[in-house]
């Protein structure tokens, strides 16, 4: 049946009223026409004051035709939506109109990025000063580019953790509180990606404060020092540890942040969360070391394990001596590998509703 | 009109109460404030456990002069041989040989056989003599005057001591005559050293920064701030209650399930040290002041961290970003209080204040806590001669988590009175500060 | 019981009396703006007694409105008066107001009694007078029986009745409701209806905020219309149509022959116009709505046509609205 057999089947006829009764006094009592008023037809569109029923001895019904019609467009490749979601957030650093990070959190990557900075403009200082036992001390050396990714003051302490703890405090928990997670699902876009290009874009926006930094204090070292091809492969095998040790610390970061997303709801508890392990747990083992010269409990704290690390394949002196570091390599795997379960088993059995 | 302002206080205290039980209900609904809780307590444990293995294990007693051993094989240790004025060094001459014959002393006998006997500590720039020459080695017979007296302060077989010229800053001058106190027991000095250290450590960034911290970061953060973005604010606003009030009572049920927490941790780790530490009698009571500062301490700084963390979040939906480095900040002041407690920056810090509380309670509880760390770091000074002097075990960490409190001449208790005053003045003025913003708040 | 705290300097030390012969509510030229937008422009406004309905679009400023009388926001100008007293300044008059809020958010994990004797106490009742209090409310709204059971289990109807409950409590003189039939269903929605009528026979002041006229009606004639933040109408319901007298109003009937049925109405003085817009259709004009009413069942009668429905969908908001702001109907 089409409409227009509809529009040709005998039209409802209305009820008979007996006006006397109706009254719009406030106090009215709430019956007969009054009750089915209220009961169905209080919502916005059906004010008209009347009732219409169906005449008994209509026995005809309608069943209508359902057509669906498909979507000719082309849906791009898998990439490219991926992309579209990475851009999204990564973008939302710079410029207006993508994901919006609060102005503070910009306001701390800037200054974050500015003090990161330090060693450059220490290098270049001690280049236009020409001392050469200032450019020892600042100057591009192993110790200097381990401390530029993982010394622990103040760039583990007020830097890089805090900057992981603001970046993961909203990006999975903040749209499960809102609901805006539905959004996404609701477009051809796969929870696996959704989480991956969010892992992704935090991990940028650390590399740039992290990884950038690290190139462009190598990059200034060989700009203002006049550096020559032998001196670079001479270094560049340590700059090249610093890098994957900040790589490293990138993502074991973003990988217990993102876990600790994943589980709450709120946009606090990540972020605190992060940061109380990092902190919390390298407290616990100075306590623990300090006292009783048992450095076992560094295994617990993700800073020291990512320093063991680094100081091996930087190859500067080693602060942990009562373990090998591939103990400390192991317990990171541990870690990431446990974080990044809880992420995905939590995002596959996310329920994609507001919370 | 007496009866009358009863009556509104009354109506206060039902609010208060109200709006305490309220919160403390809302907690404990709370899936995370359990998490919190419960981790607070495994890191307490893990402390803990270390702290009793570190008890268990005991510590060796070392030879620190040398003379349990016998140079040259005469069956007599050298201490023996040095009191009887025979060589050590010569296997022709030992007391066996004297009349009447002398038998040869075990070798343990010589092991710790001269022990600290410092019972008092030098003021500032003060200069005493201390120490007793305990196995006789420093009062032969054969040894000249001058030989007695290497320091030469006119005392024979004596330590002398000297105060700091400065009282903040910890070293001493020890200057001991040769053979005296040279060999303490340095089983008894370690275990008792690192139990101090272990309550200073657990105390100090156990409870007053790990648990302090964070536990108000968690808790107290959201306390106003999630219920204003939630919309739920509106019922308890919609009373006759100043939003002031609100804020206080808030933050007494956070109170009131932080401190019950803070005293029963307390109160396990109190049993835990008094069972397993050093002590004559089958429990440890000396420690239970230190402990109770401890509790105090920490209950101030949940205090002050809650009221603060709670006015960040009142002031800013991103109050977070505030808090976290904060605490940041707090951990390096938490460092820094070890090492330099004088500095003055930590002035503008919370858990400098509640540290000194500790600090304080610590010199009074122990009142030989300096010469005790003086004479573990000085250690014998070796064989006598100052070749073999090294500090003994648990002297070193002692050293590190105990600091004098860095305000200045004030004794301990007025050093703890100041720290309260202000601690308790800083939550005062941050309630005051919270409170006000949150008036001016719209919510929406 | 926790200990007396020092309240010295706090407003609630001196006991709060409220003044004489001061209006519930009083607003003279309260305005609210956020930066550009303006969400309320020089409201003036006393009510006191009876139940006024709130009309508006969504975003005419009613929240903003009730925000503003709760204390929650601070007008940008003018003054606001809760029995004579500033509600921003001081939270004393809320002992004698109830509220209750759009958010549907609510403590899940309380049941229904629970969280209303808690914040009852908030009124300065004994916890054993506040669970009294609370069965009583609940009895009044027809909760009794679930008052044991936790809010998260309860539908959204419920959860309103929960949410008036609430506001109810300590018997207060003047109760604000923020869109209290939004999302019901019928059942839920009558049940509130029927509520809020019985409050305002009670003598209490209600003021019922909703953006579907056919709601308030039901409930009260005495309505404020609000439209960008402005007042627009204020009074009665029927009253307000009447003023736009230079605008004649529409009375639809529905007739099985309307030309006879119209030669005995178009006798009536009071009736301007007569249109048969299509078929069965009776389309009346008047200046004068009241006595149109009362002569139109004697026409009726006299004309001995039956009379299948009568319409007045001039009634409506978004007619009403679009007279009041010179457009016609919208």
């Amino acid at each position: 049946m089409t409409l227009e057999d509809e529009a040709q089947a005998p039209a409802p006829s209305s009820i008979e009223l007996d006006f006397q009764d109706v009254s719009y006094d406030a106090d009215a009592p709430v019956k007969g026409q009054g009750r089915m008023d209220s009961a169905w037809g209080s919502s916005q569109g059906d004010e008209v004051n009347t009732a219409q029923v169906a005449p008994s001895k209509d026995t005809t019904g309608f069943i209508f035709e359902q057509v669906y019609q498909p979507w000719n467009g082309t849906l791009n490749p898998r990439w490219m939506r991926n992309w579209a979601i990475l851009r999204h957030h990564v973008a939302g650093i710079f410029r207006k109109g993508h994901r919006p990070w609060s102005i503070p959190t910009r306001l701390f990557l800037v200054v974050v990025f500015i003090a990161s900075l330090a060693d450059v403009g220490l290098t270049l200082l001690s280049a236009l000063i020409g001392s050469a036992d200032l450019h020892s001390v600042w100057g591009v050396n192993r110790d200097n580019l381990y401390g530029h990714v993982l010394g622990f003051f103040p760039r583990n302490v007020l830097y890089f953790p805090i900057v992981a703890a603001l970046l993961v405090g909203g990006v999975i928990s903040e749209d499960r509180l809102h609901g805006t997670s539905a959004l996404y699902f609701s477009r051809p876009i796969n929870r696996f990606d959704y989480v991956m290009m969010k892992y992704l874009s935090v991990a940028i926006i650390q590399a740039m404060i992290v990884l950038l930094t690290l190139c462009l204090y190598y990059f200034s070292e060989i700009i203002s020092m006049g550096r020559g091809w032998a001196w670079i492969i001479d270094t560049f095998p340590q700059f090249i540890a610093a890098f994957i040790g900040g790589t490293l610390l990138i993502i074991t970061y973003t990988s217990i942040g993102l876990g600790l997303s994943s589980v709450s709801k709120g946009k606090f508890f990540p972020g605190i969360g992060l940061i109380a392990i990092v902190l919390g747990t390298k407290t616990l083992a100075i306590i623990v070391s300090q006292l009783f010269d048992r450095e076992i409990l560094y295994l617990l704290s993700p800073y020291d394990c990512l320093a063991h690390v680094g100081q091996t394949i930087i190859g500067t002196q080693p602060t942990y001596n009562q373990y090998s570091w591939t103990w400390s390599l192991a317990s990171l795997v541990v870690m990431n590998a446990l974080s990044l379960y809880v992420l995905s088993s939590r995002v596959s059995s996310m329920e994609v509703t507001r919370e | 009109m007496a009866e009358k302002t009863n009556t509104i206080f009354r109506a206060l205290d039902r609010k208060a109460a109200a709006v305490t039980e309220f919160t403390m209900r809302q907690y404990r609904t709370k899936l995370s404030t359990w998490v919190v809780l419960i981790v607070g307590f495994l890191v307490i444990s893990i402390l803990l456990l270390f702290y009793v293995d570190g008890m268990q294990q005991g510590y060796e007693s070392i030879d620190n002069d040398g003379d349990s051993a016998d140079w040259d094989g005469d069956g007599y240790p050298t201490g023996q041989e040095r009191v009887y004025g025979t060589d050590p060094y010569s296997a022709d001459s030992h007391p066996g040989l004297l009349v009447p014959p002398v038998e040869p002393d075990p070798p343990e006998k010589w092991i710790d056989e001269d022990d600290f006997d410092w019972n008092s500590t030098p003021g500032a720039g003060q200069t005493i003599s201390v120490g007793y020459d305990d196995d006789g080695d420093c009062n032969r017979e054969d040894r000249t005057d001058s030989q007695k007296d290497s320091n030469d302060n006119n005392i024979p077989c004596d330590v002398v001591l000297q105060g700091p010229i400065e009282l903040v800053s910890e070293g001493f001058t020890v200057e001991a005559d040769n053979f005296v106190d040279e060999d303490p027991d340095d089983a008894a000095y370690a275990k008792e050293a690192i139990h101090r250290a272990s309550i200073l450590a657990i105390g100090k960034l156990g409870f007053v920064f790990i648990i302090g911290i964070f536990v108000p970061l968690f808790l107290a953060t959201g306390l106003i701030r999630d219920e204003m973005s939630s919309g739920t604010m509106h019922y308890m606003l919609s009373k006759p209650i100043a939003r002031t009030e609100v804020f206080l009572y808030r933050i007494l049920g956070y109170l009131g399930i932080v401190w019950p927490y803070l005293a029963i941790l307390v109160f396990i780790s109190a049993i835990v040290t008094g069972l397993a530490g050093p002590s004559d009698s089958f429990f440890r009571f000396s420690d239970f002041g230190i402990w109770l500062s401890v509790l105090f301490a920490a209950m101030l700084a949940t205090l002050v961290y809650g009221m603060l963390f709670c006015f960040f979040g009142v002031l800013w939906r991103y109050g977070v970003i505030l808090a976290i480095p904060f605490a940041a900040w707090e951990l390096g002041m938490a460092l820094l209080s070890m090492g330099v407690p004088e500095s003055s920056i930590l002035r503008f810090s919370v858990i400098g204040w509640s540290l000194t509380i500790i600090d304080s309670a610590a010199m009074l509880v122990w009142p030989d806590l300096d010469i005790f760390i003086q004479m573990g770091l000085w250690g014998g000074g070796g064989d006598g001669t100052g070749l073999f002097g090294s500090s003994i075990e648990g002297a070193v960490p002692l050293n590190y988590f105990s600091s004098k409190p860095g305000l200045g001449n004030f004794s301990p208790f007025v050093s703890m009175l100041i720290s309260t005053i202000v601690l308790l003045v800083q939550a005062a003025a941050l309630w005051l500060v919270g409170g006000l913003i949150f008036k001016g708040k719209e919510i929406e | 019981m926790m200990p007396d705290f020092d309240q010295k300097g706090l407003p609630q030390t001196k006991e709060w009396v409220p003044e004489q012969n001061a209006p519930v509510i009083l607003l003279e030229n309260v305005s609210k703006t956020y930066g550009r937008i303006h969400a309320l422009t020089g409201i003036t406004l006393s009510l006191s007694g009876g139940v006024t309905g709130i009309l508006g679009l969504n975003g005419a400023g009613k929240s903003t409105l009730f925000k503003i009388l709760m204390g929650k926001i601070k007008p940008s100008s003018g003054q606001v008066r809760l029995f004579g007293t500033d509600p921003w300044k001081n939270p004393a008059p809320y002992s004698r107001v109830g509220f209750v809020p759009e958010h549907e958010k609510m403590y899940d994990w309380m049941t229904a009694h629970d969280f209303i004797s808690t914040f009852a106490r908030l009124n300065g009742l004994k916890r054993d007078e506040a669970k009294i209090e609370a069965e009583r409310v609940l009895d009044f709204v027809g909760l009794s029986d679930v008052a044991h059971k936790q809010i998260g289990r309860f539908s959204k109807g419920m959860r309103q009745r929960t949410k008036i409950a609430h506001a109810l409590v300590n018997d207060p003189e003047l109760i604000i409701l923020d869109e209290p039939l939004q999302g019901c269903d019928p059942l839920a929605r009558t049940t509130i209806m029927n509520v809020i009528r019985e409050l305002g026979r009670m003598g209490r002041t209600v003021i019922v905020s909703s953006h579907i006229l056919h709601e308030i009606e039901r409930i009260t004639e005495q309505i404020v219309i609000l439209h960008h933040g402005r007042l627009l109408a204020l009074g009665n319901l029927h009253a307000i149509r009447e003023r736009l007298d230079n605008i004649p109003h529409k009375i639809e009937l529905e007739t099985e022959n309307p030309k006879q049925l119209a030669k005995t109405i178009l006798e009536i003085d009071s009736v301007h116009g007569i249109f048969f817009p299509e078929g069965n259709i009776l389309s009346i004009q008047t200046h004068n709505l009241g006595s149109f009413h009362s002569h139109l069942p004697k026409a009726i009668i006299e004309s001995g046509q039956r009379v299948d429905s009568i319409d007045n969908p001039d009634d409506d908001l978004e007619s009403i609205l679009g007279y009041l702001t010179g457009g016609g109907r919208m």
